[in-house]
């Protein structure tokens, strides 16, 4: 079958880091997964994301503390709706957990339900991989077959669109995300970026925390400003902009380095790289939390206003269930949000397999050429 | 003898005319049979020997007043306030008026043995002169005897502490001055009178008034009522500080008013062209406009700001009066039009205003795209007595490069104003009623309008209430040479010349509308019949 | 320097390279050498005895005429020398702080600058700060006895500074007639109506000249306060010491038809006194003092010579006992 799979080759990470092509990926025709162990199942992707981690892996960004907890050569995509042999739609949650590599003794964060946190990602019957899209032994999105545990694997409503369902996993990692933060109420918040993580968590919050009464978005792109706003935010603002609209908002003043003296009670930085940790570092109240959503990877950044004003930096990786969202699963919580939003219209570019060095490119800068989130579609691939 | 203010109607035959267009200028042809240009009247001869001319007017006093000498004796509280940076426009050559004025009350003041004597800059909610402005407007003298021992001030209308509450009028509003200058045994005020609207009970009412008090007159109501703000009949912002300045005087308040009046001789011999009439141009003109034109086209802008704003004008003073309020007020405002007034003959479908680097709120600082339309909206539209010189539902179009810029410490509030109200609407009652609380009550432009030299929080609604009259007049507003994103976040049309603007003008008042171009500065009042 | 070595007993090495003494020197020597051979026909012839003298036309002192000082010629070059050599001179060795000029803005007629007096200094420091519509058509009236004594002392004044021979013991009709009919012909007039320079720093009685000129041709006066040329070139010292000055300009008196001119020249001394007490304290006490009448006089205690210098203080002490602590390359 046709898949784009990465193999572990440092010649060519390094080619990427210095070119725009991303060389680690290579279309080639390879066998579909085995199974793992009974009742995995075989399920055929109709539409596969590109994530900004996926960017970062296929660049030669992403950091070397994957390397352990990969396992190569690996087929990328874990953002996937599918078909099941059944004929019926799936989306894929593709954290490859305890329960999943059948490790018998769950580890404690397992037992506890927080499969996101899990710590025998390179135990069981599977080779090491954090998440299906970076494991050798169940593939990935980006294929025209994936191996998948019925566990993984949540039922698209009737009558969605693909795209809308495309969305329902970024959509999930927002919601968690979102209800990370500790509950309070009158808040002023700041999400920071809004490509598909950002403009899902603006949608997230707009919708599951009540306690925000002022949500600042911070878009560059026009159609990054319409949507923020149409998605829930109060105020949208240029980057230049943030420190006056945190400003304002909040009433603070502002010192001569340009640091606010109150600031944003929480700040989603959805971009994660140096400059928007410092600006979120920046406009972020004493005692207030910043959620890092995007992946930050190596950053140098001034953590002193961290250290004197207690300020809580926070990841924010995958999904399960949530306390603050009475428990729900965020795959649950996600379904609603995108279809409330309808963050199907997110979906704006869609390139075949053979295309994937352009779709990689278009991906790469989607704000600027008006897209968000880039999608392979697989549904028109011939299948052998 | 100069020659008074005069209306061209435009021909073939007519040259291009002198269009301001920031700090630069266009040649702009108009088009023929169915333009007319408004010149000002020429600068009218100055006092000969204006200090004298000065003791003469405070020995001299109108109204019911006494000489100055007679209402100082020793042991006395004695305020003087004065004009702040605003006026006059552009900056006059040292000596300014006020210090001419200051001193000749202070050398009486000490002939007559006064010791507690404080100044007072009334710059209502104006950005806080510095000490060089100051040096400039009171002189070195008046500003080394004082400053130092902190008897030189500058109002302050957010301090509690400062202030003193005088009582209401019968219409409901709330009168609050300056302390120190309603606690004094006399309050001398100390006016440059360069337009009609400058003076009167304004002086005292507005300059040294708290928010409180400034928002019962300045107001989109009170904006939409004044027609134009140049002429005190017909204006309601007048007719409210009258009333309170009316309550001032009967609360014992013991006002000295002094005003004084400028020619209207703006600019430097090197620069006389800008007040030509262009078929008049000697070689010499001709030469000076190109040679500028030319290197400003090649100036960076910082550069050519900071060159144009360093201009001094050579004004002179005209007139001086001093005495009981509104009895000057009556004399200086008769001078001021004798200077100003052009008689116009109707109006027309289009105006177009070419705006220069200057406005009150921009000197020694950036002409922002607020401080763009108040000066085009506010200032320029409303420089007529009668009616608009455009008609109702005609189009105005402005002549400035309208970058989306501004000074980061004189008008921090302006940039909020711009970036998060003007995004929402352009609406002046819909903006007073959501934002304005907010903005003038925020504690950090509170701080900087008190302790740096920034404008109140408030102050660039009032820049839009300026223009709201106008607003609701016009048609459509267009800026020519401004920059598209700002022009836009104004809610106006921008256009590349004065033809493309033309165009889009006749799409709201047809292909042969007539056009009106105010040949400003220097200034006028177009006198509208 | 030699001998003992105790605080204060050096003189201040910074020292301008001609003093006035050396610069006499060399223009003796000069001369001397210079001196034509003595006999005739070389040398002019002597006069016999037995024959009478004409009696010798009076050509120096109060007669001298200096009208060729005003012809286009020596205007340019006076212009050149002023601007080119003695303006950044002056500019070195007196920096001086200018004040006042405002009041005098709107003036644009010929004026009289009377101005206490303390240096020889003084009169090019105020050539070079007069504004440029009086510089260009200024004459110093200077002593007939002091600078017009010998041809070439009157002929270098005559040209440097425009001066003019007065009389100062006694009233001359001639150099008042020829004054005045150089401020009716639109020239302004430099004078220091004390008469000469101050011999101890402080002020002396004015002469009632400079009103009685003022009156007659009806020009106003303008008061001028120069203060600190005395420590750069005191009077009888022959060194220069560079250090600051300050000039202020005060606020014209007009002469009135019926005034009486030593009243006025008692107004113009108490102005300039209080434009001496304004740049000591500052304007408004000035003003208070003058109005009082209480301003400090410019003629000092009365008494014998140590306690008129004891009074004067000098302020220039302190910075010159600084000084001689500076090092290289500050200080060689």
């Amino acid at each position: 079958m046709k898949a784009l799979q990465i193999e572990r080759s440092l010649a060519r990470f390094a080619a990427a880091r210095v070119s725009a092509h991303p060389s680690p990926l290579r279309l080639s025709e390879i066998d579909p997964p085995d199974l793992p162990a009974d009742g995995w199942e075989i399920v055929r992707p109709r539409l596969s994301g590109i994530c900004g981690s996926d960017l970062a892996t296929v660049t030669g960004r992403s950091s070397r503390w994957f390397e352990p907890i990969v396992s190569f050569p690996f087929v990328p995509g874990h953002e996937v709706v599918a078909d099941r042999a059944d004929g019926s739609r799936v989306v894929v949650e593709p954290v490859l957990h305890c329960r999943i590599r059948g490790v018998e003794q769950l580890c404690r964060a397992c037992t506890a339900g927080r499969t996101n946190h899990c710590e025998r990602l390179v135990a069981g019957h599977l080779t090491p991989g954090l998440q299906t899209g970076y494991c050798k032994d169940t593939g990935g999105g980006w294929s025209l077959a994936l191996a998948a545990h019925p566990d993984q694997l949540h039922v698209v409503p009737d009558g969605w669109t693909d795209e809308a369902a495309v969305m329902i996993e970024p959509t999930a990692c927002a919601v968690h995300a979102a209800l990370a933060p500790p509950v309070g109420s009158d808040l002023t918040a700041v999400v920071i970026g809004a490509g598909t993580i950002g403009l899902a968590t603006i949608a997230s919050v707009a919708r599951l925390r009540t306690d925000v009464s002022t949500l600042i978005a911070v878009a560059k792109h026009p159609d990054q400003r319409r949507l923020a706003q149409s998605f829930g935010a109060h105020f949208v603002v240029e980057p230049g902009e943030v420190r006056r609209a945190v400003r304002r908002a909040t009433g603070s003043w502002v010192l001569d380095q340009g640091q606010l003296t109150g600031g944003a009670d929480i700040v989603w930085d959805c971009v994660g790289s140096a400059d928007s940790i410092a600006e979120a570092l920046a406009v972020v109240a004493p005692g207030g939390t910043i959620i890092l959503a995007g992946m930050p990877g190596h950053v140098g950044i001034d953590l002193t206003a961290l250290w004197q004003r207690e300020i809580r930096l926070v990841g924010a990786y995958a999904y399960g269930p949530e306390p603050a969202g009475g428990g729900r699963h965020s795959f649950e919580l996600a379904i609603d949000v995108v279809g409330a939003a309808d963050l199907g219209q997110l979906v704006t570019a869609a390139y075949p397999l053979d295309r994937y060095a352009d779709a990689i490119a278009h991906a790469a800068h989607a704000g600027r050429r008006g897209a968000t989130k880039v999608v392979f579609d697989l549904r028109h691939e011939k299948r052998r | 003898m100069p020659r008074p203010g005069f209306v061209l109607e435009v021909d073939r035959s007519t040259p291009p005319i002198l269009t301001w267009h920031g700090e630069s200028f266009r040649l702009e042809r108009l088009p023929a049979e169915r333009s007319r240009v408004i010149y000002a009247p020429e600068p009218m001869e100055a006092l000969e020997d204006p200090d004298e001319a000065v003791r003469q007017a405070l020995l001299n006093p109108l109204g019911d007043a006494k000489p100055l000498p007679d209402l100082l004796f020793p042991g006395m509280r004695l305020t003087i306030a004065f004009d702040d940076i605003s006026l006059p426009l552009p900056p006059m050559r040292r000596p300014d008026n006020r210090q001419r004025v200051m001193e000749a009350v202070l050398d009486m003041a000490a002939t007559a043995g006064v010791d507690d004597v404080v100044l007072i800059c009334a710059l209502a909610l104006h950005r806080r002169m510095t000490e060089a402005e100051l040096r400039h407007a009171i002189g070195d003298r008046v500003y080394d005897a004082f400053a130092p021992s902190g008897r030189l001030l500058q109002h302050d209308a957010e301090d509690p502490d400062g202030l003193v509450h005088l009582g209401t009028t019968d219409q409901g509003e709330d009168v609050e001055i300056n302390r120190r200058a309603a606690e004094s045994d006399l309050l001398v005020y100390v006016n440059i009178n360069l337009v009609a609207m400058d003076g009167g009970h304004k002086s005292v009412a507005t300059g040294l008034a708290s928010y409180r008090s400034l928002r019962h007159h300045h107001n989109v109501r009170t904006m939409r009522h004044s027609r134009s703000f140049m002429d005190q009949d017909h204006s309601e912002l007048h007719s409210s500080n009258w009333r309170m300045g009316r309550l001032i005087a009967a609360s014992g308040v013991k006002v000295f008013q002094i005003e004084t009046t400028l020619n209207n001789d703006a600019f430097p011999e090197q620069m006389a062209f800008l007040q030509k009439r262009e078929w008049e141009w000697s070689a010499r003109d001709r030469a000076g406009y190109l040679a500028t034109a030319k290197s400003l086209s090649v100036t960076p802008p910082r550069l050519a700001r900071s060159i144009f704003q360093s201009i001094k004008a050579p004004h002179r003073m005209t007139s001086v009066h001093a005495g009981e309020v509104e009895a000057v007020h009556k004399v200086t405002t008769e001078m001021v039009y004798r200077q100003q007034l052009v008689p116009v003959e109707g109006q027309t479908d289009i105006a177009v205003f070419g705006l220069p680097h200057l406005c009150p709120y921009n000197v020694n600082s950036i002409m922002n795209p607020i401080l763009v339309m108040c000066m085009g909206l506010g200032y320029l539209f409303n420089l007529y007595r009668g009616k608009p010189v455009v008609r109702q539902g005609g189009v105005a179009i402005l002549s400035h490069p309208t970058p989306w810029a501004f000074h980061p410490v004189h008008h921090p509030s302006y940039i909020d104003f711009f970036e998060e109200v003007l995004a929402d609407t352009i609406d002046p009652i819909e903006i007073e009623k959501t934002y304005e609380a907010r903005f003038a009550n925020d504690e950090w432009y509170r701080h900087l309008y008190r302790t740096s030299h920034a404008y109140h929080g408030v102050h660039p609604f009032y820049m839009w209430y300026w223009g709201a009259h106008a607003l609701e007049h016009l048609g459509r507003v267009i800026i020519v040479g401004g920059e598209p994103k700002a022009v836009r976040r104004l809610g106006f049309s921008p256009a590349t010349t004065l033809t493309d603007a033309l165009e889009m003008a006749s799409d709201v008042v047809g292909r042969d509308a007539t056009i009106t171009h105010l040949h400003c500065p220097p200034i006028m009042i177009a006198d509208v019949s | 320097m030699s001998g003992t070595d105790f605080p204060g007993s050096h003189e201040p090495k910074r020292r301008l390279p001609v003093t006035p003494d050396s610069a006499r020197d060399l223009a003796a020597s000069a001369r001397a050498r210079l001196r034509p051979p003595s006999s005739f026909p070389l040398a002019p012839p002597t006069w016999p005895g037995t024959i009478p003298r004409p009696p010798v036309e009076r050509t120096l002192g109060v007669d001298y005429d200096s009208d060729w000082a005003r012809s286009p010629a020596a205007r340019v070059g006076r212009a050149v020398v002023q601007d080119v050599i003695a303006a950044p001179v002056v500019r070195v060795l007196a920096s001086p702080t200018v004040r006042g000029l405002d009041r005098i803005a709107h003036l644009n007629e010929p004026v009289i600058f009377a101005a206490n007096h303390f240096s020889h200094l003084d009169a090019p420091l105020l050539v070079s700060v007069i504004p440029e519509r009086w510089r260009r058509e200024l004459f110093v009236a200077g002593a007939a006895d002091y600078f017009f004594d010998t041809r070439i002392k009157a002929a270098t004044f005559a040209f440097l500074l425009n001066a003019i021979p007065i009389e100062r013991q006694r009233v001359s009709i001639q150099s008042a007639r020829r004054v005045s009919e150089m401020l009716e012909d639109g020239w302004s007039m430099l004078i220091f109506p004390e008469g000469g320079r101050s011999p101890d720093g402080w002020g002396q009685p004015h002469r009632a000249g400079a009103a009685w000129m003022a009156m007659r041709t009806e020009r106003p006066i303008i008061p001028v306060h120069v203060e600190g040329t005395r420590r750069i070139l005191a009077k009888g010292s022959s060194k220069f010491r560079p250090g600051r000055t300050q000039v202020t300009f005060g606020r014209p008196l007009k002469p009135a038809a019926d005034s009486d001119p030593r009243q006025m020249a008692v107004e113009l001394e108490a102005a300039i006194a209080a434009l001496a007490d304004e740049i000591e304290n500052d304007w408004y006490t000035a003003r208070r003092r003058a109005a009082a009448g209480t301003t400090p006089s410019l003629s000092g205690p009365d008494g014998p010579g140590w306690r008129r210098t004891w009074a004067l203080g000098d302020p220039d002490a302190e910075a010159r006992r600084r000084r001689r602590h500076e090092k290289w390359p500050w200080r060689s």
